[in-house]
Order: C-alpha cells, then sequence, then structure tokens
C-alpha cells in the first residue's frame, strides 16, 4: 500500500515537471524580436505528453546598452500573447523529442496610434537523453542517493515566424528572429522529498544567414548573424502532497539569465546588437496521476532597476498551462 | 507510409508551408531584389528628391527640411524614426558616440513617432537621456513624415544638400551611414 503511495507521489512530483524546469527561451516582443518557444519535458514514465500554454507579456520599459532602466514613451500600453501549443514523445527509456509551435498577438497602443497583428512565432524542437535518474527522492542514505536526475540535448529554433526579413511594413508585425539557433541544453534536477532544485543552463549559436528585404524594402543584400545566446535558470521547489493519492501542489521560485552576444553583419562585429536580462519568477502547479492532468499558473517578473540588464525590455510573463500525459 | 505518432507532425509541417513570407526565412535568399528605382523624381528611394516637410522639435522649434540643408555649412542631414525601444537605443547610441562627432556639418535628427504631442516627445527625450546629445528631436504626431520615407522603426534616410535621398534603410552597424555620409558633396 505505501508503495503504491509513494509510486502515486513520485508521478505526481514528475508530472509537475514542467513546472520545475522554467523556459529556456525568452520573449522580445514585436519591437525587438518576437517570440521563441519554449521547451517540453516529458515526465519518466510517461510515453507521450500534451502541453497547452498561454502567455501574457506586459512591457513596462526597458534596459539601455548602459544597464539603465528607462521608461516606454507616455502613454503607451504594449502587450504580447502566445498560445503555445507542445507535444512530447518517448523513444526509449532514455531518449525523448518534443516540439513547441507558439502563436503571438502583437498588441501595441501608442498615444497616435495602435497595432495588432498576429502570426506563428518561431518553432523550438528538442531531442533529450537522460543519462542519470533521481532514483532516491524520499531518504538520504547514501553518497548515490544525492545523484540528481539530467537530461542533455540540443534544441533547434526554427524561424517560421514573422521576422523583420519577411514582407511586413513595419516592426509591430514580428513574431520571430528570422535565425535558425543551435542550441546545447543541461538540465541537472534533483528531488529531497518535500524539496526540489532544479538548473538548466543552455548555450546556443544562430546561423548566418543573408538578408536582402528589412521590413518588407528590398535592400542591396548582406550576411546577418546574431549573437551566441547563453542562459541559466535556478529554481528551488516546494512539494505539498494533497491526501494520501496522486495529487499534488509545487510551489517553485526561480532566478534566470539570459544573453546574447554581439551579432555580427558581413563578419563584422555589430556594437548596436546584443543584450542581456534577469528576471525571477515564482510558478504553482498541480498535478494529478489520477487523471495524469497537470496545471500551472507561473510569472516571470523582470527586476525594474539598473543593472539586471542591457538593451532589452522590462516585461512582465504571466503563463496558465496545462498537461496531459499518456503512459 | 508515416506510422500515426508522427502524422499530427506532418500534418502541422503541410500547414506551416502554407504561411504566408515563412519561407523568406527558413530558405533566405541572397539575390538582389531590389526594384528599379525612377531617379530625379520625388520620392523616398535612394537618388529621389525627399519631399519637403514641416516638423516641430521638442522646443518648439518650427523644423523644415528644405530650409536645413539649404542652411549655410550643412551637407545633409539624417533622419532616424524612433519609438524609445531598447533596438532604437542602441541605434541612438551607436550614432551618438560613432558617427555624429564625426560630422558636425550634419544635422541629425530623431523622429518621435510614437508619443503623439510635442510634450510627450519631450519627455521621452528626457527620460531616455537624450537631452543635450546633439540630436533635434522632432514629434511626427500624425505620422506623416513616418509614411513619406515608408519608415518604421530604426530607419535611417541621409538627404544631401540637394534634397537627394542617399540612404533609406534599417540601422546596422553605423557603417553604411557613415559610408553614405562621408560621400556627401
Amino acid at each position: 500500500m505505501n508503495k503504491r503511495i509513494n509510486r502515486s507521489r513520485i508521478l505526481a512530483v514528475l508530472l509537475a515537471g514542467a513546472a520545475l524546469f522554467p523556459p529556456l527561451s525568452v520573449h522580445a516582443g514585436s519591437c525587438c524580436g518576437g517570440a521563441g518557444g519554449t521547451g517540453l519535458v516529458l515526465p519518466k514514465f510517461y510515453s507521450a505528453m500534451v502541453d497547452v500554454s498561454s502567455d501574457i507579456e506586459i512591457y513596462n520599459g526597458y534596459w539601455d546598452q548602459r544597464g539603465i532602466h528607462r521608461a516606454d514613451p507616455p502613454g503607451s500600453d504594449l502587450q504580447q500573447y502566445r498560445l503555445n501549443l507542445g507535444y512530447g514523445q518517448r523513444f526509449s527509456p532514455r531518449w525523448q523529442a518534443s516540439i513547441v509551435v507558439p502563436y503571438v498577438w502583437n498588441d501595441n497602443a501608442y498615444n497616435n496610434f495602435s497595432s495588432r497583428t498576429d502570426g506563428l512565432g518561431d518553432i523550438t524542437m528538442n531531442l533529450w537523453y537522460e543519462p542519470f535518474d533521481d532514483e532516491s527522492a524520499w531518504k538520504v542514505r547514501n553518497l548515490k542517493d544525492m545523484t540528481p536526475s539530467v537530461l542533455i540535448g540540443p534544441s533547434l529554433l526554427v524561424p517560421t515566424g514573422i521576422s523583420p526579413y519577411d514582407e511586413v511594413t513595419s516592426s509591430f508585425d514580428v513574431t520571430g528572429r528570422g535565425f535558425y539557433r543551435v542550441d546545447g541544453n543541461v538540465m541537472i534536477a534533483k528531488t529531497i522529498h518535500p524539496w526540489t532544485a532544479s538548473l538548466s543552463l543552455s548555450y546556443g549559436a544562430y546561423v548566418e544567414r543573408s538578408v536582402n528585404r528589412e521590413y518588407g524594402n528590398y535592400v542591396e543584400p548582406y550576411r546577418r548573424k546574431l549573437g551566441d545566446r547563453s542562459s541559466a535558470v535556478l529554481s528551488i521547489g516546494y512539494i505539498y502532497y494533497l491526501g494520501t493519492g496522486g495529487d499534488a501542489l509545487t510551489g517553485t521560485a526561480s532566478l534566470s539569465q539570459i544573453s546574447e552576444a554581439e551579432g555580427t553583419i558581413e563578419g563584422v562585429s555589430d556594437p548596436s546588437s546584443g543584450f542581456k536580462k534577469t528576471s525571477a519568477g515564482g510558478s504553482l502547479a498541480y498535478s494529478s496521476t489520477d487523471h495524469d492532468w497537470s496545471v500551472r499558473v507561473s510569472m516571470s517578473h523582470a527586476i525594474l532597476l539598473d543593472g539586471w540588464g542591457s538593451n532589452f525590455p522590462t516585461t512582465d510573463i504571466y503563463t496558465l498551462g496545462v498537461s496531459y500525459g499518456f503512459r | 507510409m508515416a506510422s500515426v505518432k508522427t502524422r499530427p507532425l506532418w500534418v502541422l509541417l503541410f500547414l506551416m508551408a502554407g504561411c504566408g513570407g515563412m519561407m523568406d526565412d527558413i530558405a533566405p535568399s541572397g539575390a538582389d531584389k531590389r526594384p528599379a528605382v525612377t531617379c530625379g523624381i520625388t520620392g523616398p528611394d535612394v537618388c529621389q528628391i525627399a519631399t519637403d516637410f514641416t516638423l516641430t522639435d521638442t522646443l518648439g522649434n518650427i523644423v523644415t527640411l528644405s530650409s536645413v540643408i539649404s542652411s549655410p555649412g550643412v551637407r545633409g542631414t539624417v533622419i532616424y524614426f524612433t519609438m524609445w525601444c531598447p533596438v532604437c537605443d542602441m541605434h541612438m547610441s551607436n550614432m551618438r558616440s560613432t558617427v555624429l562627432p564625426n560630422y558636425p556639418d550634419v544635422r541629425f535628427f530623431l523622429v518621435d513617432y510614437v508619443s503623439g504631442s510635442v510634450v510627450n516627445a519631450r519627455n521621452a527625450e528626457l527620460s531616455n537621456g537624450y537631452a543635450g546629445s546633439g540630436f533635434t528631436v522632432l514629434a511626427d504626431t500624425t505620422l506623416a513624415v513616418l509614411d513619406l520615407f515608408h519608415g518604421t522603426m530604426g530607419t535611417t534616410v541621409v538627404i544631401d544638400r540637394a534634397g537627394i535621398v542617399r540612404l533609406n534603410e534599417d540601422y546596422k552597424d553605423g557603417a553604411r551611414l557613415r559610408a553614405s555620409l562621408s560621400a556627401l558633396p
């Protein structure tokens, strides 16, 4: 009986795994390069998973090149909404893959005009390998019990969104970056009930491309590449079990930083590119193995202080997500 | 034959392939597709004659393009369209440090097309740290000048003293702007 309860509890925590791995990507809105998909991790013991989430990203100024926080123009109201459809498939006990497809709505209002546009965002595809499992989540008896679960793997950002290099009329139409990016990702998580912690690291390089059009106008062709991107997310969570079944509530707090180095134009470094953003986040996930559902709400808050970012919008992102796992 | 598990993926890819403009990024082209431009007529493109316009700057002065470029000692003007965003700030900072000081005989204008009034444009200029920067901020409250040059965020226009458009494109690293300004007659 106890074994069955324990197994249900483990499954519940694993099902809430999405909440423990905050999104690695960053969103940059219509002015600055559009949305990117988020990673999807399939819990152990599940063969597939469908994940649907919606984001609301609210703009509140930006950090300038020197890291000083600046206000948006007076009277402006800038928001982006996203609907993310994710699907994960396990191919073997240690291999899984996932895809996240975002659809983006830009809603920008200024004193003298407003703009509402929408379109597909950039799609993210992930491949994960799980070399280690977190097998002892209940009691630490020896050093082996401290082994965390580890996932490593590449991801590919596919420029399916509307970029400045497509047939667009203004920057408000943009929903994607316009570049392929290949990332190497590592996720490490350890649970010692009722606490859990995770660290996600990612490093990615964009693929250089030709550009012959900017905001709808054909230009003299040139080669462009965005700068390498690195990100880190550290999170700690607390698991609260509801009753003796498989229901659990997991609260998570996280700190994340993402940065992009200077890009290049015709192979020469572009000093008017690159950014950095630091944000704090929190999430609450309810998971039930009785029905294989998980629901989460999360918030990512940009710290509106000088030095917590540079050349990037300060935005708060609110997310509501639902996952269903297939055993 | 696609398995049942992979069929949704193929359907998705098929639907995506139908989305307009996506292939421009999926398989970018390096072909020069610039349309032929008739030089010497009024228009926003390079080698055309810029339409004259008048805007109010953030200090309340009336600024007319033809008056600016015909001022003694002025070789031309730079017009940059800003919406006070981080990308705009990067461009403007770069221009401020690497371009503006080297061309004292060129007038640099930031055209604010989002604030909607001279007062709001002035507030945006102050809060973004561009007061006394060497740029003159113009309030394009009706978007007339933005439309005139087919501009958007980051569009940079160079006009010589004869009123000829020498550059009209998205700001990059400043190199093309410097080259254009150095070539002004």
